[in-house]
């Protein structure tokens, strides 16, 4: 990835992240959209897998020190959702939106699993409707979202295929 | 290369090794530990995104908060909507009870449903909710406390069809408030709010009709009982007819807004309305209700009157007796014993039983012309 190209990533990443931080709480959806894990899975396809588990981590950390969920929660589930996406994104990731649609479902909804079930610690059944019920709303709800945003970011950024 | 790649591998297993490890330490933390990592971070690299944040959830408490105001606002303007129109539903309610009260039998009430053709602008007709089981038939005056307002067309078991005063078909038979001019009310052939408009047709020339007469129903023909107020003269209409003349009248019903009406029944069309909508047309009988009813008045005032001089007379003769007797020195009789009243009330002295006194001179029994008279 050139520098052009990183620095198209890091601003569409910023955009992303101000999204989430602006327009989450204006919609205030109980199934959110997050707008991070679309930041998250931006970046880490650009990058290594180390690259991106710390992206993931530094990303996770914002979000927990931002949030009332327990501290430390959401940068253990990013930095494995973003090494996940850096490692197989010669496998999954290609220029089809589709696919992209998928990969950010099940990215959110892996995230999801790991941020509730870590910062729960007790498994009982409002723990499971959130993750059968509204995360996967969350995901389906995100993955709409973030193909919206790719394509509409598509011109700022350059996608690496190879 | 191969080691390269293994080497490149090898660090980032180390990275993700790292990074959980740190975020598993961050998460077993302790809150009073933890707390001063996350605030350090809000105030210096997350500062900015919590002042974008902090600002949107400000934004949404706005729109929430005048969402609820406007809810709050429609709702209150909803709630007097409906005030104003359980006020008027009250109110024509009331009327209709008290038209039903003033009728006392022979009407069947029922609910209106407006209807009218595509191709109408003007409601010509009505369903009502009573039908040929609740003893609606068809020609059935249809009324309101205003007035007139059709006839049953069609009468089925459970509902019935009106038409109004304003279909092509309405014809009735209508007079004067004074009963001196008689004529046929139709229709009137106008558009827009003259669509609604009347017109009292065939009253002979030399009977001319001020603005404002009441017109009602005179009960010629037998369909409507005499006496239903139809409307209000407007004005007299220019037509080619030289021996009648045609009026615009303005209707006491505005079908628009009639919800709830009274059908008349045959039995109360032959027996006649009387006075209800208080129509000098039913003169005659209110003429008679009310001398009738003078005459009883004059009655009793007679009577209480011969009562009251019988009463006065009797108290003179009482006190006359009572003086002559003074004057002659007998006893004064005591007024008449209530007989009964001392045979009831045991233990009361009875009055002194008068007497007759013999000790007194007798009355002279010898007649006067056979006295001797002294001859000197």
């Amino acid at each position: 990835m050139n520098w052009t190209g990183a620095v198209r990533t890091m601003l569409v990443c910023a955009i992303l992240i101000v999204l989430h931080y602006t327009l989450r709480p204006l919609l205030a959806w109980r199934a959110s959209i997050d707008f991070l894990i679309v930041a998250l899975l931006l970046g880490s396809v650009r990058l290594r897998p180390g690259a991106a588990a710390v992206y993931g981590f530094l990303l996770g950390l914002v979000a927990d020190s931002i949030a009332v969920s327990p501290f430390g929660a959401a940068a253990l589930a990013m930095s494995i959702v973003g090494f996940g996406a850096s490692w197989l994104k010669a496998v999954f990731f290609a220029d089809n939106l589709a696919l992209n649609g998928f990969f950010l479902f099940l990215a959110k909804w892996i995230f999801d699993l790991i941020f509730l079930i870590v910062g729960h610690r007790a498994i009982d059944p409002e723990l499971a409707m959130q993750i059968f019920v509204w995360s996967p709303l969350a995901a389906a709800v995100t993955a709409v979202a973030g193909v919206l945003a790719l394509s509409l970011l598509k011109p700022l950024m350059e996608v690496r295929t190879t | 290369m191969a080691t390269a790649a293994r080497l490149g591998s090898r660090v980032d297993a180390g990275l993700l090794v790292g990074c959980v490890v740190l975020s598993l330490i961050a998460v077993v933390l302790k809150d009073e530990d933890r707390e001063p990592i996350a605030s350090a971070l809000r105030r210096t690299v997350v500062a900015p995104l919590v002042g974008l944040q902090r600002g949107a959830e400000r934004w949404r408490s706005a729109w929430v908060a005048s969402e609820q105001r406007q809810l709050a606002s429609d709702s209150i303007a909803i709630r007097g909507i409906k005030e104003q129109a359980l006020l008027v539903e009250n109110e024509q309610l009331r009327k209709i009870v008290g038209l039903g009260s003033r009728l006392e039998w022979g009407f069947i009430p029922a609910e209106a449903v407006h209807s009218a053709a595509p191709s109408e602008d003007v409601v010509t007709n009505m369903t009502l909710t009573a039908g040929s089981v609740a003893g609606v038939q068809r020609y059935n005056p249809v009324v309101a406390p205003e007035g007139l307002v059709g006839v049953v067309q069609t009468a089925d078991p459970t509902m019935s069809v009106a038409i109004l005063y304003t279909s092509p078909d309405f014809r009735a038979s209508a007079m004067s408030a004074d009963a001196t001019a008689f004529g046929i009310v139709y229709p009137h052939t106008g558009r827009g709010s003259a669509a609604y408009m009347l017109e009292l047709r065939g009253v002979p020339t030399r009977v001319q009709i001020k603005p404002g007469t009441l017109i009602y129903t005179s009960g010629l023909g037998g369909t409507f009982p005499r006496g239903i107020a139809i409307g209000s003269v407007v004005s007299e209409l220019k037509t080619t007819e030289p021996w009648t003349r045609t009026y615009l009248l303005r209707p006491s019903v505005s079908p628009s807004r009639v919800t709830t009406v009274l059908v008349l029944t045959a039995q109360r069309v032959t027996q006649g309305t009387g006075n209800v909508w208080g129509g000098a047309v039913n003169s005659d009988s209110a003429t008679k209700r009310i001398v009738a009813a003078n005459d009883s008045i004059a009655k009793q005032a007679t009577l209480i009157e011969a009562q009251a001089r019988r009463a006065a007379l009797d108290s003179v003769r009482r006190a006359t007796i009572d003086s002559v007797r003074r004057s002659l020195g007998a006893a004064i009789a005591p007024e008449a014993p209530d007989s009964a009243a001392a045979r009831t009330a045991p233990g009361t002295l009875k009055p002194p039983v008068q007497r007759r006194d013999t000790t007194r001179a007798r009355r002279d029994t010898v007649r006067p012309d056979t006295i001797r008279k002294n001859p000197t």
